[in-house]
């Protein structure tokens, strides 16, 4: 018998010893140039522009509005009464709550006003204090209509929430100084 | 080890956002409770005002009636475009209201207050 002998094959690869190298390199690059933090803070939506002469005078019932004014000097009054800052919040609260089964037109509207020289820390602590009086009232109101958290709603009862307790907040316009 | 480094580069791949902005203004932030993240980077611009009342737009320093122009532009291209106003908090009032109603004026409406988290 002839053995035929077999033609060794050369074998063909790829050199990849260096690519372990050049992965490193790019690890190392998008490393350095990520940055992971994410962006936090207050989220509002403006009203449109409307030129002054277009604008209209909407009459607003005192009980659907809510007040809040911040002078320069700090002083922030709600609704007329000196008030702190932390206390805004339990305040607002009562008074959001007590609008949930209301139609959409009847909710509480809170109205800010700051004068022009009015520091901007206290219009974000004052803001603040007014989101985390809705959180708070979209919260419980959450647990009681569902028994589940906020975060852990579906879509639609999360849309359900949001009409119930619609975060209305109007900036309004400092007034000029004369 | 190849594997864990490449899972390793991919993740920061898609986890990073290019190009940091550099800012040219000094600010410090307020803190608040009551914030939430935006989960989208990309579609937002930033509006940085300085201790010094310098106002930063994305990459420039701008007056305060360039806004409208350029944010306009910046609407057509992104039309739910994100500002993040980042003010130093000992800013007056008035310089940010200036800079809203530019934004009213662009209709670029959805903002959001910078703010970090109170400890």
């Amino acid at each position: 018998m002839v053995q035929i002998k077999k033609k060794k094959e050369i074998e063909a690869k790829i050199p990849d010893a260096g690519m372990s190298d050049i992965v490193f390199l790019l690890l190392l690059f998008f490393l350095v140039s990520t940055t992971i933090d994410v962006d936090t803070g207050i989220g509002l939506s403006l009203p449109e522009y409307i030129p002054p002469e277009e604008q209209e005078f909407v009459p607003l019932s005192k009980d659907r509005l809510a007040s809040l004014n911040i002078n320069e000097n700090g002083d922030v009054l709600l609704d007329g009464d000196i008030i702190a800052i932390p206390q805004i919040s339990e305040k607002l609260k009562p008074r959001i709550e007590s609008k949930i089964n209301l139609p959409s037109k009847k909710k509480l509207v809170i109205s800010v006003k700051t004068d022009r020289k009015t520091n901007y820390n206290l219009y974000i602590q004052a803001l603040d204090q007014i989101k985390f009086s809705y959180s708070e009232v979209q919260k419980a109101y959450s647990q009681s209509a569902y028994a589940k958290k906020l975060e852990d709603l579906t879509p639609e009862e999360v849309k359900d929430v949001k009409t119930k307790i619609p975060i209305i907040i109007s900036i309004a316009e400092p007034e000029q100084i004369k | 080890m190849p594997d864990i480094i490449f899972m390793l580069l991919l993740f920061f791949m898609v986890a990073t956002t290019l190009r940091e902005r550099d800012v040219y203004v000094k600010f410090k932030l307020p803190e608040a409770v009551a914030i939430q993240k935006i989960e989208n980077k990309r579609l937002i611009s930033y509006i940085w005002v300085g201790k010094s009342g310098k106002i930063q737009l994305n990459d420039n320093l701008v007056l305060v009636e360039d806004i409208q122009d350029i944010m306009y532009k910046k609407r057509v291209e992104l039309p739910n475009v994100i500002v993040s106003l980042r003010i130093d908090k000992e800013s007056n009032m008035g310089v940010v209201h200036d800079i809203q109603q530019e934004l009213r004026k662009a209709d670029a409406r959805r903002i959001n207050y910078s703010a970090m988290l109170k400890q």
